[in-house]
């Protein structure tokens, strides 16, 4: 595994073009299949070498038994002749005799490695026709001739001769058969193991070039991904020297560059929003002043206010108030974009959030003649969350809801599901159509129209509810359409760790 | 309406913005108050050992030393710590109140508050003389 894995990455660091790579792992499979095709060639040659040899062999078994089947027609015709009287007989006898000799002359040339053997069975074989010849003549001569005791021992040296022969022509066949067979069993063992190798060889060879080039194209894939999560901080290691580790070089450098650019943006926008932040604290600083001195005339404490100041002094209040309010929410949206927003959590309860929230715009509502309900399961357990800004996304909500609601009712009500609650503020307004309805969560999005015209506001307020929702785990949505009220509803998870 | 000085109850007032200080002398001299001053957490105290208030009102956002340090510099004086200290912060600051609660005020008024609001804290821990 570890030597395969080195390989892999000795082919990757290989400084050569993938296309000189795929060639190479190309042209060794062809050399691997041409050097299987010769094996097989020369094996197939072995084997029929040895079959030649075999006929040969053949060949020379029968040419081998002729010649002892002449043999021993020879003693069988010598013999014959000598009992018998005619010369016709004798004669025949004679020129059998030497016809012989061309025989043993043919045998000569199959005879290959045997030839001392032959060489002795040439000699037995002279003395032999010395020996007939002169029985023969004998005979013909009219003596009574017996076959003499020599020459039975020559016919018999001569048979048994011709017999080794025999034999050792037959034992060169059973070896000749074995070794062809042996031959065989090699050539097969010797092409198979050469396909296996050639199998493997090329396997290991697919294995190495397709890692060392799929995995850095993985591993670029796998990093541009994150890239394209806002992820920057890592970057592709990639040991290839080839068209592959060029790429992985552009990836990390188009990397580096885009998590410059994504840093200096977010420093601008980190600073813009610090610098919000900052000027919304500073303003306030003053109007706090404003509205506090606005309090205590208003309370008499510099001395009785002239009937025809208060109505003025009250309208400087409200107006300041309601800055007050715009600067607040321009404050908390940026803190929110500048990452200073914390929750602070804490057990508290939704009855109370609940009854804070309808204690602060009761007022409103009964100015405007609307009815104000709230509905809350009884018996709910404590909840942990940021109580005060739950509250203030609840606030918000209800705000809303009295503010562009002329006439009817508005409601809050809580549904506890089985690990969130589920925050409903209903209303009897104008309704919002479906394609304004993502819009307003969005800052600074006041719809068109007559009507929210007329009405103040940061247009901030529904997107700090989300952000504060958001930040508790939860969501935010309305429900609605033009003409049939709305129902803004949020939740929250009972218990915010 | 002002009440007798040697009678009233004294609040040390921490606050670093003269306009808030002048708020602050007015509505808690109305009251009937007698008001002690320090203008930042270091003088706060200071005030505090050598004025011996029966309350303070700790504004937060402090220069050299802030309202939370100097909350813990009372609360670790044992011939202090009985001094209840009301801590006043800017409005958005989250998680403000638990760290004054963890600092060791007694009470959390969020700025702007209205001056009606303030006294009824107030009053929870001293008596209005009148």
């Amino acid at each position: 595994m570890v030597g395969r894995d080195a390989l892999v990455g000795y082919v990757a660091r290989f400084p050569a073009p993938v296309r000189t790579k795929l060639l190479a792992a190309f042209l060794l499979i062809v050399l691997l299949l041409v050097a299987l095709g010769a094996t097989g060639l020369l094996a197939l040659r072995e084997v029929e070498q040895r079959s030649r040899e075999l006929a040969a062999l053949q060949h020379k078994i029968d040419a081998f038994r002729q010649m002892q089947h002449d043999t021993l027609r020879q003693l069988y015709g010598v013999s014959a002749a000598l009992a018998a009287r005619d010369d016709a007989t004798l004669a025949s006898a004679l020129r059998q005799i030497n016809q012989f000799g061309y025989d043993l002359d043919r045998v000569a040339f199959v005879a290959g490695d045997d030839q001392a053997l032959l060489g002795r069975l040439r000699e037995e074989y002279a003395k032999f026709i010395a020996g007939a010849t002169e029985a023969l003549e004998s005979k013909r001569a009219g003596k009574t001739m017996v076959l003499s005791e020599q020459l039975a021992r020559d016919a018999d040296r001569l048979e048994r001769l011709s017999n080794q022969l025999v034999n050792r022509a037959e034992a060169d066949m059973v070896n000749g058969v074995d070794a062809s067979s042996a031959t065989y069993e090699r050539s097969r063992v010797y092409v198979f193991a050469f396909a296996l190798a050639g199998f493997l060889l090329t396997l290991a060879l697919g294995y190495t070039i397709s890692r060392s080039i799929v995995e850095p194209v993985r591993e670029i894939d796998d990093r541009l991904n994150r890239i394209a999560e806002g992820d920057f901080s890592q970057r592709v290691v990639v040991t290839n020297r080839d068209e592959l580790g060029a790429l992985a070089q552009h990836v990390n450098l188009t990397c580096e560059r885009l998590q410059e650019l994504y840093q200096r943006l977010e420093d601008a926008s980190r600073h813009k929003s610090q610098f919000l932040a900052n000027m919304s604290h500073e303003l306030r600083t003053p109007l706090n002043a404003i509205l506090g001195f606005g309090e205590l005339m208003l309370d008499g404490i510099y001395g009785e206010v002239p009937e025809r100041m208060r109505a003025p002094l009250e309208r400087m209040q409200s107006n300041g108030k309601h800055l007050l309010g715009l600067i607040n929410d321009v404050l908390d949206l940026s803190k929110i974009e500048a990452g200073q927003f914390e929750l602070s959590l804490a057990e508290y309860s939704v009855d109370e959030l609940v009854a804070g929230v309808y204690g602060a715009v009761e007022p409103l509502a009964a100015e405007k003649k609307l009815s104000l309900s709230t509905r809350v399961p009884p018996g709910l357990p404590p909840a942990r969350g940021d109580e005060r800004r739950l509250a203030q996304a609840l606030l918000n909500l209800v705000g809303n809801a009295i503010k562009f609601t002329e006439k009817g009712e508005v409601a809050i009500e809580v549904a506890a599901g089985k690990d969130a609650l589920t925050f409903s503020v209903r209303d009897t307004g104008p309704g919002i159509a479906d394609t304004d309805q993502l819009k307003i969560f969005e800052e600074f999005q006041q719809l068109d129209g007559s009507i929210t015209k007329t009405k103040m506001g940061s247009g901030l307020g529904l997107a700090i509810a989300k952000r504060i929702v958001e930040m508790h785990g939860g969501r935010i949505w309305v429900d609605s359409s033009p003409g049939a009220g709305a129902t803004f509803s949020f939740t929250a998870p009972e218990r915010v760790e | 309406m002002t009440g007798d000085a040697t009678m009233s109850k004294t609040i040390l007032v921490v606050e670093d913005q003269e306009d808030n200080r002048q708020i602050l002398r007015d509505l808690l001299g109305s009251a009937g108050f007698r008001m002690v001053e320090a203008h930042d957490g270091e003088q706060a105290l200071a005030m505090a050992r050598s004025q011996r208030p029966d309350l303070i009102l700790m504004d937060i956002q402090l220069p050299i030393l802030d309202g939370y340090e100097a909350t813990r510099a009372i609360k670790r004086d044992p011939a202090l710590k009985h001094i209840p200290i009301i801590a006043v912060t800017s409005y958005a600051l989250s998680g403000d109140e638990t760290r004054a609660r963890e600092a060791g005020c007694d009470a959390y008024v969020a700025k702007p508050y209205s001056t009606r609001h303030l006294l009824a804290k107030i009053g929870v821990f001293l008596e209005q003389p009148r």
